[in-house]
């Protein structure tokens, strides 16, 4: 994995965390799709109702928490952005203190510096906020998948007694199936994105509270 | 950075620039200090890159306290990108810029300084005792740009007009003006686009009083070479690259 800034990492995050939108929506028509062939298989696929149904209100979830994430990562950007330039003017002012000793007014110097410390303090508790609510809404839809394995395996218990509508009802399950793989995949992935640029972040931020000590 | 007195009277005008830690491949510019025992004024203060040592520079004359007003001439990079790190330096201050350009100057980062953008036909910057105008120059070279005239010390601060291409560690003043041609003509010839905005603005000028005429780039021009300038501009045909 590439080192990359919080801001950067939270915006790629963003738009790779729409495909898992088109992916649950796909989920969510193909799961209409189903119900429609359970309807028609009548008492044949009676089990396959509730299990249309709860995958139906999973990917709609599924859907919001998306939503949810890249309002999250939109934010976790902006204060990664904040907090970089609070980070750089912090430096160059320790560097100024550092390299004019002499000046007469060097001191006055003290209060920004202390004040850009505090607000530096701020961003990062913000910072930590905001990563830790988009690790716990990329976790529950890594649960939400976990559950719908569940669920797919269970369908295609059913599928077994639905007779002539079998085939069509598996292919669904199938889709369904790779449908979650890739949710979860591209979950996963964005999430150790985040926690790779978090542990950069923390790396940085250290170096260069350092840097003039 | 180097930094000279240019006028120390009851008021004080500092240049700063030919900065010798500043990266080789980014144009030198002069950021000029105006101050009062209690206010002190900074105009075009620079780009980011500068930043620490004008800032290291300055501390040996004001105290950050003392830094109320900025001024930018116009919204170019290296007169204003380092407006984020003035306004985590001081909050409290006020930055005069053309009105024209706020929405554009507002990006490279405003959060707790005062914009107080300056109409078209000027106004004055009141640092208490010493009052500057702020003389329009527009199109010379940005369509909203102006120029800080001191009656007092008969200084005119003058953006880019009278700016010239130097080496590193030139001198402060012009010395020889028909010498110093070759540094100024291209830059003005390209920089500036109209010839009726350079007339009009050499007319406005030409009823000044100036002493120093002292450009963002390149040396001060003093007494007679003021006007040696002024002559020569307005002989000079500009917004050659059509």
């Amino acid at each position: 994995m590439s080192k990359e800034a919080a801001f950067v990492s939270s915006a790629s995050m963003a738009a790779e965390l729409e495909l898992v939108a088109k992916v649950a929506k796909d989920m969510s028509i193909s799961v209409k799709n189903a119900k429609a062939i359970a309807n028609r298989a009548g008492a044949k696929a009676r089990g396959f109702a509730p299990i249309t149904d709860f995958i139906d209100e999973m990917s709609i979830d599924t859907m919001k928490l998306v939503s949810a994430i890249n309002r999250e990562s939109t934010a976790l950007s902006r204060v990664a952005i904040g907090e970089l330039r609070t980070r750089d003017a912090y430096s160059k002012f320790l560097e100024v203190k550092n390299k004019s000793q002499d000046a007469r007014f060097i001191s006055s110097l003290t209060k920004p510096i202390n004040d850009l410390k505090l607000k530096q303090e701020k961003e990062k508790v913000e910072l930590i906020k905001y990563a830790k609510k988009l690790k716990s809404l990329m976790d529950d839809i890594s649960q939400k998948m976990a559950v719908a394995n569940v669920i797919v395996s269970n369908s295609r218990i059913e599928a077994v007694n639905a007779e002539e509508y079998r085939s069509n009802l598996e292919t669904i399950a199938d889709d369904i199936d790779k449908s979650c793989e890739t949710i979860r995949n591209r979950v996963n992935q964005s999430f150790h994105r985040l926690e790779n640029a978090m542990d950069q972040w923390k790396r940085l931020a250290t170096d260069e509270s350092n840097k003039y000590i | 950075m180097k930094a000279t007195n240019i006028y120390d009277e009851r008021h004080k005008w500092v240049m700063f620039g030919r900065d010798p830690g500043k990266p080789d491949d980014i144009i030198d510019t002069n950021q000029y200090l105006v101050c009062t025992p209690d206010r002190a004024l900074i105009l075009d203060p620079g780009g980011t890159e500068i930043f620490s040592n004008m800032l290291a520079a300055l501390l040996h004359h004001v105290s950050i306290e003392q830094i109320t007003d900025l001024f930018a001439s116009h919204q170019d990079p290296d007169v204003i990108s380092s407006l984020d790190l003035w306004d985590q330096a001081l909050p409290n201050a006020k930055l005069y810029a053309p009105w024209l350009w706020e929405g554009f100057i507002r990006h490279f980062g405003l959060n707790t300084i005062e914009y107080v953008p300056i109409a078209d036909d000027g106004g004055t910057i009141d640092l208490g005792g010493i009052k500057l105008e702020l003389v329009p120059a527009h199109y010379l070279h940005s369509s909203g740009n102006f120029h800080v005239y001191d009656p007092v010390a008969k200084i005119l601060m003058s953006g880019d007009v009278g700016a010239a291409l130097e080496s590193p560690g030139a001198d402060i003043f012009v010395d020889d003006f028909d010498e110093h041609i070759d540094k100024m003509k291209m830059f003005h010839q390209r920089w500036m686009p109209s010839n009726r905005a350079k007339n009009d603005w050499i007319s406005r000028v030409r009823k000044l009083d100036i002493e120093l005429m002292a450009p963002q780039h390149g040396r001060i021009f003093k007494g007679k070479n003021v006007g040696k300038f002024l002559d020569w501009f307005e002989s000079l045909n500009v917004g050659t690259a059509v």
